[in-house]
């Protein structure tokens, strides 16, 4: 296997999950942060790299999910799912959701041109971090981040 | 009359005696057999021990997964020979190796997880 050939990349299967989930992951939360900081500094231009860290984190969340079905087609043959699988797939789709949402409030409010973003947005952006990172442990713990494996 | 029927009766409880201890033996040969032929490989922190079994044809392998972790166990040839669900903790999957060869497996969620059954 070489790391750069093509086969090796398209055929990893469910190994592209693993590599692609990152980047939501790292760009919605970053998007978060940058949110509260302009919230709290009443900055537009943090506001404005809010908006992007959020728009590509809900792009990603797309290859990431197809993938993350795959893998579950492919590797396992769609079996039903329990466990810590199970929970991982659930928290997974609802992260999704939530991170698509909080962008679209954020597009929403752009595309009316207002200037202050609705402030219901901040608890939502709380507790979509928390379900992201409770996903990502999930997703680190099957994958054996923590282990040899 | 009376020594006719005796000896019918005499005769049916030796039959049933013998025939009881032949199948009695036979039963506690299986059983044996059975000991013999069956072996296991755990599955724990992320890897199968042995890695490499050795196994005579007709070897029953059971695996086992005492990890915290879901894993499966696959055989990597095209025809998928064996495949197991997905096991959970303490769950178990069992394959009987009728034919000679040699016999990689890996984990489908874990593809670093790898080992071989060996069937001589």
């Amino acid at each position: 296997m070489h790391p750069f050939d093509i086969k090796t990349v398209v055929f990893a299967k469910h190994a592209q999950h693993v590599v692609l989930i990152h980047f939501p992951i790292a760009l919605f939360i970053i998007g978060v942060l940058f949110d509260f900081l302009a919230q709290w500094k009443k900055q537009r231009l943090l506001a404005a790299a809010a908006y992007y860290n959020m728009l590509v984190a809900a792009i990603a969340t797309i290859p990431v999910v197809v993938t993350g079905i795959l893998a579950w087609q492919w590797e396992l043959e769609g079996q039903k799912l329990k466990g810590i699988l199970l929970m991982h797939l659930v928290m997974g789709c609802l992260s999704s959701l939530l991170i698509c949402t909080v962008w679209f409030i954020h597009m929403r409010t752009r595309r009316k041109q207002e200037e202050i973003l609705p402030g219901y947005r901040l608890p939502i952006e709380a507790v979509a971090v928390v379900i992201v990172a409770l996903t990502g442990h999930l997703g680190g713990f099957l994958s054996g981040v923590n282990g040899p494996g | 009359m009376s020594r006719s029927v005796s000896v019918v009766i005499l005769a049916a409880v030796l039959t049933i005696g013998f025939v009881g201890t032949i199948e009695g033996r036979r039963g506690f040969a299986l059983s044996a057999q059975e000991k013999m032929s069956t072996m296991e490989v755990k599955i724990d922190n992320f890897s199968f021990g042995p890695v490499t079994l050795t196994v005579p044809v007709g070897t029953m392998v059971t695996w086992t997964n005492r990890d915290d972790i879901p894993h499966t166990v696959v055989s990597t040839d095209d025809s998928k020979t064996f495949k197991s669900k997905v096991l959970d903790t303490d769950e178990k999957f069992s394959f009987t190796f009728s034919k000679a060869g040699t016999y990689p497996y890996f984990c489908s969620i874990h593809p670093k997880m790898t080992g071989k059954v060996i069937v001589q």
